[in-house]
């Protein structure tokens, strides 16, 4: 425990974040109509850009996969005709199909299944953004230094050539004043083509320095803590940066809730608070800290934007000590102390409060980065048999991963990676209950999302971990009137 | 064919030697001008292409036109290049310049080099897709060496056509200057194609389309004026670009597309032509009348900021009330004059721009001021176009 010391956090969190932090990739488990079937996209790091689609459909009697981006400003109707994905050879189940995302904000991709049972939609929403930046490989760069140099040589010789030898009538010989015409202008011409080729490199770098500037930056949060007898609270005001315009819409509840903030402290990741901040102002958040010990923490907050895009904001913050009793501000509000982690491995059990237990379900060997996977437990009762569950905020129960070094940050459903609210607001917007530059209908929102979902007490979180680390999985479940939280750290490779 | 060159000879008769020779380079002259015409056809297609389509891969017909324009101008200069080296005649490497050792025209050089520069935008321009998203911008570094290289393969094609001109005599001279005025036109419709995003229709009435224009156009036309030896040789030119973009417009928006990109704003059915092109023919007609009547009385200097005048007089004269036809009047929107030729991703706001001209910026500078800009830039574009055109009076090789 002690190797996750606070250093590790200094590092952490500015980084890049779109949905989550440092895990752009989406995945998705749920309906297209009546078929089950999981969606992965991998949105591209530039846009425009080429997302991939990989799709597992859980039915047999399902013939064709078609793939359609929609932007949301545009909505369904502004979308392309979709592309039918591609099976993959050996893998009857699964499709795969590549889609272009061609301007920054808010998509969806449709996917649609066509079988025996008629055809359904499922709608999977997907942040697009330029993250990254591609560095020119050496090899490419030596050719082009070549092929430049020789552009550059043979230009001169043409300029050459065009003040000397072309115009010698045919048959003449090129004497030596026109030889020395030739290299006069040859000589004028190099440092004006030195000039061009430096203007050329200079422009690349101005792009360059575009483009940097334009990469997708999270909006700051800034927290400001209050203290008084019988208060402690939390103001977290959420900016654009300066210089990457974000939140282009108002935040809309998902869950019901207009923000899912995450409190992890940093000495040793020991304390985890999931709270619900009300927006006290536009983009000014407000809650209680009940019951956190004073200390440095991480500060995750999850918010949803009325045009479907799911953004994560981060900082550190330091809490000072309360003062007496501090009241939760929203009932829904969950903690858990950690003093011990239960490594996930085959067999690994997670003993709860009231005598319930959390066991780990999932696959007995090592869970792979880059790979889809099923982060399945079993909520037990003290008889040991599967416990039916309570619905916590709408879902069978909420997963948060934490990369040690907080690096990667996720916040987990059984649905996969999104927020249903997005989901949501894309479905209002091509029934027409929102415009581009409209208002969403917020009561149409159902806080209650996914009505079909299990709540058998087998809870299955799919997930793609980004790169290989240890990582502390919270995974919150309500199987009495008490929300509890089982407390786990993976060794992903 | 070889007519070896005997010392002492007269200039008269090395250069009906070399007229002779002409049978033998024609055909390279005649295929480096339909290798310019399959790039600009190809280029003209493929902006279409990404007007209504939006998709694209290396293997799009508009693309393979390109390719096969730039190979097609880069083989045959590089076979002729070889030949003249290794096989060829005194007389004919005595037609050619040198390169490296190698011998070849003038013109063939510049369409392997254009060839080499088509190439190399090529891995360039692919990375770029692959760092910065794809085609934000037509005007980008990989884009501007594909262009130059595109240009390239015009201006080749002009040098190999115009020393065939200007070797040749009587009525074939006259049949290689009309392939010359429709080179030009390939050379005029180059710089239309590369600043589409500069001539808007909505921008017609700001000086900075005017400036744009001056800075470019002068110079195609008056090089077109000394270089063709026609009547009316800028009018020729200006007629051969206006042809072609009118029946490539026309020929390309009839043919069905729908995007396969979004976001789409504009729900198209058809290819998304080019926009009406450029009334130049008027001021190429002032160009020829200032020319004619000038003769070999004044110099490059005394004539440049003349020429300027007139073309910038009779090119508002005609633009100006045009574009207020192609705003503003129904029977613009259509496919004669193809003023609704709006790309799918024009959203309804931008859409609303362009039904009236972009206002003057609260921050321009005097309209005195902007007229003596565009004035100038016109004056120094006429200036290098009469100069460059006299240089292109002289190419024999």
């Amino acid at each position: 425990m002690k190797k996750f010391s606070g250093v590790a956090f200094a590092i952490v969190v500015s980084l890049i974040a779109t949905a989550h932090v440092g895990s752009p990739n989406v995945l998705f488990d749920g309906l297209a109509g009546p078929y089950p079937v999981r969606v992965i996209v991998r949105p591209p790091d530039v846009v425009p850009g080429l997302a991939e689609v990989i799709v597992r459909v859980d039915a047999a009697d399902v013939n064709h996969v078609t793939l359609r981006p929609v932007f949301w400003r545009a909505g369904a109707s502004g979308a392309p005709k979709g592309d039918e994905a591609s099976r993959v050879p050996g893998k009857d189940r699964f499709y795969t199909g590549q889609l272009w995302l061609m301007s920054r904000g808010s998509y969806s991709v449709y996917v649609t299944l066509a079988g025996a049972r008629g055809s359904g939609t499922a709608i999977v929403p997907v942040n697009a953004f330029a993250t990254g930046r591609l560095d020119l490989p050496p090899a490419l760069g030596a050719i082009l230094v070549v092929l430049g140099v020789l552009l550059v040589a043979g230009l001169l010789t043409i300029v050459r050539a065009a003040a000397g030898d072309s115009l010698v009538p045919a048959g003449q010989p090129v004497d030596a004043p026109a030889r020395r015409r030739a290299n006069r202008v040859m000589v004028i011409a190099a440092p004006v083509i030195a000039l061009a080729v430096l203007g050329g490199a200079k422009w690349w770098n101005a792009v360059d320095g575009d483009y940097r500037r334009t990469m997708y930056r999270a909006p700051s949060a800034v927290p400001r803590i209050s203290v008084d007898s019988t208060h402690r609270t939390l103001r977290l005001i959420v900016r654009d940066t300066a210089q990457f315009r974000a939140i282009f819409s108002p935040v809309v509840p998902d869950h019901g809730k207009m923000m899912h903030l995450f409190l992890v402290s940093t000495s040793g990741m020991q304390v985890f608070s999931h709270l619900h901040p009300i927006e006290a102002d536009s983009l000014q958040f407000v809650t209680e800290l009940p019951w956190a010990p004073a200390g440095r923490y991480l500060l995750f907050g999850d918010i949803t934007l009325e045009n479907g895009m799911s953004l994560t904001v981060s900082d550190r913050v330091d809490i000072p000590a309360a003062p007496g009793s501090v009241v939760q501000s929203d009932p829904d509000d969950s903690w858990d102390r950690t003093v011990s982690v239960t490594p996930l491995a085959p067999g690994a059990v997670r003993s709860l409060a009231d005598g319930y237990t959390l066991a780990w379900a999932g696959i007995a060997t090592p869970i792979e980065s880059g790979q889809p996977t099923d982060l399945r437990f079993v909520v037990r009762d003290s008889a040991g048999s599967p416990v039916p569950l309570h619905p916590y905020l709408g879902m069978a129960g909420h997963a948060v991963v934490l990369r040690h070094d907080a690096s990667v940050f996720v916040h987990l459903h059984p649905m996969g990676t999104i927020a249903s609210v997005s989901q949501q607001v894309f479905a209002l917007r091509d029934r027409g209950d929102t415009t581009a530059g409209g208002r969403l209908q917020v009561n149409d929102l159902r806080p209650d999302s996914m009505p079909a979902m299990s709540m058998s007490g087998e809870l299955s979180f799919p997930y793609e971990f980004p790169k290989p680390g240890r990582y502390r999985l919270w995974v919150q479940v309500k199987p009495s009137q008490h929300v509890l939280t089982g407390v786990f750290d993976v060794d992903v490779r | 064919m070889a007519i070896a060159i005997e010392p002492g000879r007269t200039f008269a008769a090395a250069t009906s030697s070399a007229v002779v020779a002409k049978s033998s380079t024609l055909w390279h002259a005649y295929t480096a001008v339909f290798a310019a015409a399959c790039v600009m056809v190809g280029v003209y297609w493929d902006i279409s292409w990404h007007m209504s389509i939006g998709r694209d891969t290396f293997w799009t017909p508009a693309h393979l036109v390109i390719q096969a324009g730039g190979l097609i101008a880069g083989l045959s200069s590089g076979y002729v290049a070889l030949k003249t080296t290794f096989r060829g005649s005194e007389v004919e490497r005595n037609s050619t310049v040198a390169f490296w050792g190698f011998r070849a025209p003038l013109g063939a050089w510049i369409c392997i080099w254009g060839c080499g520069a088509m190439l190399t935008s090529a891995p360039f321009d692919n990375w770029w897709h692959n760092a910065y998203g794809l085609d934000v911008k037509i005007v980008s570094p990989p884009h501007v060496i594909l262009a130059l290289g595109i240009y390239a393969i015009v201006v080749g094609a002009l040098l190999l056509t115009l020393a065939e001109q200007n070797r040749a005599e009587g009525e074939s001279r006259r049949k290689i200057a009309l392939a010359l005025a429709a080179t030009g036109g390939l050379f005029i419709m180059n710089f239309a194609l590369f600043l589409t995003e500069f001539s808007e229709r909505r921008g017609m009435h700001s000086a900075f389309f005017y400036g744009v224009i001056a800075a470019t156009f002068p110079f195609g036309l008056t090089s077109m004026a000394r270089a063709i030896k026609l009547r009316w040789p800028a009018t020729a030119a200006a007629t051969s670009y206006t042809l072609v973009m009118i029946a490539l417009m026309w020929i390309v928006e009839a043919f069905p597309a729908t995007p396969k990109l979004g976001p789409i704003y504009q729900h198209i059915t058809h290819m998304v032509a080019l926009s009406f092109p450029l009334l130049i023919i008027a001021p190429a007609v002032a160009i020829d009348v200032v020319l004619r009547r000038a003769g070999d009385r004044y110099g490059v200097t005394a004539l440049a900021p003349v020429i300027a005048l007139v073309f910038l007089l009779a090119f508002v004269a005609v633009q100006w009330p045009f574009a207020t036809f192609l705003v503003y009047s129904p029977i613009a929107q259509g496919p004669i004059f193809n003023a609704d030729n709006f790309v799918y991703w024009m959203n309804p706001t931008y859409e609303a721009l362009t039904r009236r001209f972009d206002p003057t910026p609260p921050n321009a500078w005097p309209l005195a001021a902007r007229l003596a800009v565009v004035f100038a830039v016109a004056t120094g574009s006429s200036f290098l176009g009469l100069r460059w055109g006299q240089w292109m009076t002289r190419v024999r090789r």
